[in-house]
Formats: C-alpha cells, structure tokens, sequence
C-alpha cells in the first residue's frame, strides 16, 4: 500500500500516508475494525519519522476514517458509502490531474491523450 | 515551544579562514532536526561547540534547558554522540567496548544494548580494530542508543556505510525515537535520506546558518518557475526573486521562495505567464538556496 511513498515530493509525507490509507478505507480493503500497524511499525517499514506517522492517524481520526485508541492502537471505523465514493472520486481525480501536468509538460494535446486512453482502456478492441 | 537545543550569537574562529559567526540555533524537542551545509560549512564544528569540544569565543549554548558548559556533566549524560570518525580503543573487543561506555552512562539499558547487538548480528568477541565500516557504524549507534539519551548529536553517521547497513542503522535509529520520543540533530551528505526522516532542516554556509525552517515549509516554498513574456525589469516581487534565467529572448526559468498559487497574477500583471511551476525537493531546494546565499542575488542570469 505504501510502496509509492515518495519523499521528494511536494506533498507531504503525512498527507501521502493519510490519503493512501483512505482510499483504501474508501476502497474496502481496510475493514471497519481492522487496525493500522502501529506507529513504530510503520515507522521504520518506511524509515520515516514516528511523528510523520502519527501525523497522519491523526488526520485520519479528524476526519473520521479511524479512531485511536489510547493503549490498543487505530482502528478502521465505518464509513458511510457516499462518503467512501468521494474519496474515491478524489482519488480518480488526482490521478487524471497528475496525468494532464504530464502531457502538458510533454506537449500532448488532449485528443492525443484521448485516442491513448480509449486504446488502452480493457475492452476497446484494441 | 522547548527547544533541545538552542545557541544564541555563537561565534568560534580557527583561523583566518574560517570562522562561525552569529550563530543561531533552534531545535526543538522531539524533532529530527537534519543540518545540512556542503564540506566545510561548519557542521561539524558546530556540533563539538555543542558538546563542549570546542571553546566558543563569544555567544550562548543551552542543551536540554541546561547552559554549557556550566552543566556539561548533566546534559553528557543525557546525551548520546556519535561523531565523524568513530573513536573506539582498537584493544578492546565489542563486548568490552560496550562494558567501557557503560560505566560511564547512569541510564544505561544493557538490554537495548543485548537486543542491538543481536539485531546487528555483531560478534561480542572481536576486536573493535578488525570490525568492517559497517560493523564499526552499528556499534556506534549501539553504543549512544543503549545510554537511552534524550538528545542525540549524529555526525554523519551513515557517511560511507552501505544502503544495507544504513537502512538497518536508521531503522534502529527511529525505532528508538518511537519509543523514547528523543530529540535527533543529525548531518549528513545525504540528503534524500534526511528528507525522509527530518521534520526540521537548518542549513550552513561559510559558518553561517543560511535558513531554519521546518521541513514542509522549507520544501513547499521554494519553486522552479518557467515563465515567458515578462519584463527585463519586475521590481518588487511579492515573493522573492532567487535566480532568474533567461533562455531565448523570451522564455525564463525562475527561482522563487515563498511562493503561493495566487501570485501567479503578479506575473499576469507584468504581461507574462506563467507556463509552468515545478516542486523542487530537498536536494535542490539545497543547491538552489546556496547557489543565492552565495551569489549576487537575481536579476541576471
């Protein structure tokens, strides 16, 4: 889950961390219940500062994605399902503005971006 | 905000050639603070004022709330050390260099010391003379982790060691500050590393700290701009102009510090446009901000 954590970018670390995590919350595959690895864990699977990680838990129990309990850990809580499909959508999103910077950066028109897509997408014959 | 570490117009001179001057410093407790500054900059000295090494000729040190060097005894011995070149006796075997620093460290967990000696796979019995760079590494911070510190001063601790290892020494590292909620003031060349861990960044030039800032700030204000189409001469910018780089006539690339989105309307008002605004990361935010702390500041390129 944490595999494209990526320290140089602009983004910060605690924001990356939260947001992979709530999309997978979003996604089902963490399920009301389940718990986060611990701050130590995480911390030294990624060799990040623990304070990053708790960072991050602590935005996701702001927003309501996990609920920390003091002694026993986080833990998943459940989420609503419209709730669920806008992080979703947010993550959907995020990926398509990523991709749109980088034509943009290469000089890709759109209808260029448009032919590949509907190429690549399962399904189109191709 | 306690601050771990804090110095106030340190000055120190070796020399004609090199000197710190001013020298202001902020480390908050319970942050991994990475000091950064290319060979000769003045880390390591910084760190031996620190530590009472060195005499400063003019300023104040506080560490862990206490002056040095009024109350060195008191703070050596909450803080743990690992310096440039390690200094062991070439003598001793592992375990007696451990037994060694032991006596000296009133909080010593011996069974941290048995856990990382295990994890490091370290043998007990040799001679700290024929110990590989590596091995050497692991036992340095073995040895100032086991003195459970509430500050750590690391000199380059990874400097020269293979990813293997430093991947085990800084997971060693930061499975220590999990639990102990230590205060970290490291140096190194590598900066990718720094910016995985560090949530505070100082950097030094010429003996001078050039910035201090927290790690997110640091990273998030500092911009590469490709702009087209403004004038030779922008006056006052409402973000400050670093580097400016003139292509062909009419294309520029801009390096800019405190920049936020809605200042894209400055450069419109000029008549220009912004084409693009790239994040830069640690390391070239690094190279950026001494290229200016340097150099004549913008304006030509």
């Amino acid at each position: 889950m944490f595999e494209q954590i990526d320290p140089r970018s602009a983004t910060p670390l605690y924001a990356q961390i939260a947001t992979r995590l709530k999309v997978a919350i979003a996604a089902g595959d963490l399920v009301p219940g389940a718990g986060l690895p611990s701050v130590r864990q995480l911390a030294a699977q990624l060799r990040i500062n623990p304070a990053t990680v708790v960072q991050a838990y602590r935005e996701l129990e702001t927003e309501g994605f996990v609920e920390m309990r003091h002694g026993a850990g986080t833990f998943v809580r459940e989420v609503e399902g419209a709730r669920r499909a806008r992080t979703r959508a947010g993550a959907a999103t995020r990926l398509v503005r990523a991709l749109l910077a980088e034509a943009a950066r290469a000089g890709l028109t759109v209808e260029e971006l448009r032919r590949a897509l509907v190429d690549e997408l399962p399904g189109s014959g191709a | 905000m306690t601050l771990a570490i804090q110095t106030q117009g340190l000055g120190y001179r070796a020399g004609k050639q090199f000197a710190i001057r001013d020298l202001d410093l902020h480390v908050p407790a319970g942050a991994i603070y990475g000091f950064l500054g290319p060979n000769g900059s003045g880390k390591t000295t910084t760190i031996r004022l620190l530590l009472g090494l060195l005499r400063p000729q003019g300023g104040a040190i506080t560490l862990l709330g206490e002056p040095v060097p009024g109350r060195l005894p008191a703070i050596l011995a909450r803080t743990g050390y690992v310096p440039e070149r390690p200094h062991l006796y070439p003598s001793l075997t592992v375990q007696e260099a451990i037994a060694y620093h032991r006596a000296f460290y009133p909080r010593w967990d011996q069974r941290r010391a048995d856990d990382l000696l295990a994890g490091f796979l370290l043998e007990p019995g040799r001679q700290t003379s024929r110990l590989s760079k590596g091995e050497l590494g692991k036992l340095m911070l073995l040895l100032v982790l086991a003195q459970s510190p509430d500050l750590l001063l690391l000199d380059e601790p990874t400097d020269g060691l293979d990813p293997v290892v430093r991947r085990e020494v800084l997971t060693a590292l930061l499975d220590y500050v999990s639990q102990r909620g230590a205060t970290v003031f490291i140096s190194s060349h590598l900066v990718h590393e720094l910016e995985r861990i560090c949530d505070w960044v100082g950097v030094m030039d010429q003996g001078r700290l050039v910035t201090e800032l927290p790690m997110e700030t640091f990273k998030n204000g500092i911009k590469r701009l490709h702009v087209s189409g403004v004038p030779a001469e922008v006056g006052a910018t409402p973000f400050a102009l670093v580097a400016r780089q003139v292509h062909d006539g009419r294309h520029e690339t801009w390096i800019v510090r405190g920049w936020q989105g809605p200042m894209r309307q400055y450069i419109e008002g000029l008549g220009g446009t912004v084409r693009e605004v790239v994040d830069l990361d640690l390391e070239e935010g690094f190279v950026e901000l001494l290229r200016t702390a340097r150099g004549p500041v913008a304006g030509r390129s």
